[in-house]
């Protein structure tokens, strides 16, 4: 009992109760219930796929902020995370920057037949084996 | 007092703050760094692929939408778990922690029935370059998943000894809470630019 009053006072002082937590939960699953909406909607790759990541941010930033009460906590911990966050973002745009379609491939370049079988894609990479 | 503020005291560090939370974040932002490579990979790797199967011929979107609500909820049990904890509700803690590693045990069972189809069509680690990202990246998330049931399973069986989780059972609950909502951010992520996008 004494170690359950102990833990009362340990709270680490988010003021969302049970009920909060419900109304995120629904509001998260209607997000995903969107997210699922607009990929099957037909809408141009162009449209859709900026809004499906924008769903999904808000769904990230909200989960971090409330459900791991970010927004309650020590900025210090924001700080943390955003460092490790932006990092991140970083080196997928980085990588995604030099390798995304890269010209310079020979499949990127499409100038190769098609190929069937795990012979077939060995050999591709590796080269045929007089270059070898 | 004094006492107990040494008590307190020994866990925070000269900023203010716990050390343990620190340090978890610390470790949750090194994670991003390790999921971030593993997602950029897939996104250059998966329209690579020489064979089929490809993303296209596999996906079951309403299977995998099925198993993100059920994380989804895992993760409304696992606040209620931290809220129980951090308000002396012992009950609603133990029975929330529970609720968590079956709904966690239930998203493994759909990610290994998904890899198991996806076998029986011919898509394994050395298939494609779409396949071998793939189960790197989804098999990488899954492990996490695993790790967090056993690590809510040792909270579940720790607290119900006698003495429980100790004084601290606020700060163990929220650290291992942390642990798995960032399981479940990083399967949103997956989920959207994985799954959703083509």
């Amino acid at each position: 009992m004494a170690s359950n009053a102990h833990a009362a006072e340990e709270s680490h002082g988010s003021p969302l109760g049970p009920k909060q937590y419900i109304q995120i939960t629904i509001g998260l699953g209607i997000i995903t219930a969107v997210e699922l909406a607009v990929s099957y909607a037909g809408l141009a790759t162009a449209v859709f796929v900026p809004i499906l990541i924008i769903l999904s941010g808000v769904k990230f930033a909200v989960v971090v902020a409330l459900f791991m009460h970010l927004r309650f906590e020590s900025r210090l911990f924001t700080q943390m995370f955003l460092f490790g966050l932006v990092l991140a973002s970083a080196i997928l745009i980085s990588l995604l920057a030099v390798f995304w379609n890269d010209p310079s491939d020979a499949l990127g370049g499409g100038e190769l037949p098609p190929l069937e079988g795990h012979g077939a894609a060995h050999q591709l990479f590796l080269g045929a084996p007089d270059q070898l | 007092m004094a006492a107990s503020e040494a008590a307190h005291g020994e866990h925070h560090a000269s900023a203010g703050v716990d050390n343990r939370l620190l340090l978890m974040w610390i470790f949750l932002a090194s994670e991003c760094l390790f999921f971030g490579s593993l997602i950029s990979t897939y996104l250059i790797f998966k329209g690579e692929s020489l064979v089929r199967p490809l993303p296209d011929d596999l996906f079951d979107i309403p299977l995998t939408s099925t198993s993100t609500f059920v994380l989804l909820i895992s993760s409304f049990t696992m606040v209620l778990a931290v809220h129980g904890a951090q308000h002396a509700l012992p009950k609603m803690m133990k029975l929330s922690l529970l609720a968590t590693i079956l709904l966690g045990l239930v998203f493994l069972g759909f990610q290994v029935y998904e890899f198991r189809t996806f076998g029986q069509e011919g898509l394994n680690l050395s298939t494609n370059q779409f396949g071998a990202s793939f189960f790197v990246l989804t098999g990488f998330h899954g492990t996490h998943v695993g790790v967090g049931v056993l690590y809510l399973s040792s909270m579940l069986f720790g607290s119900m000894r006698r003495n429980g989780l100790g004084k601290d059972v606020g700060t163990h609950l929220e650290i291992a809470g942390l642990y798995w909502h960032f399981v479940d951010i990083v399967w949103i992520v997956i989920f959207t630019v994985i799954y959703l996008i083509p």
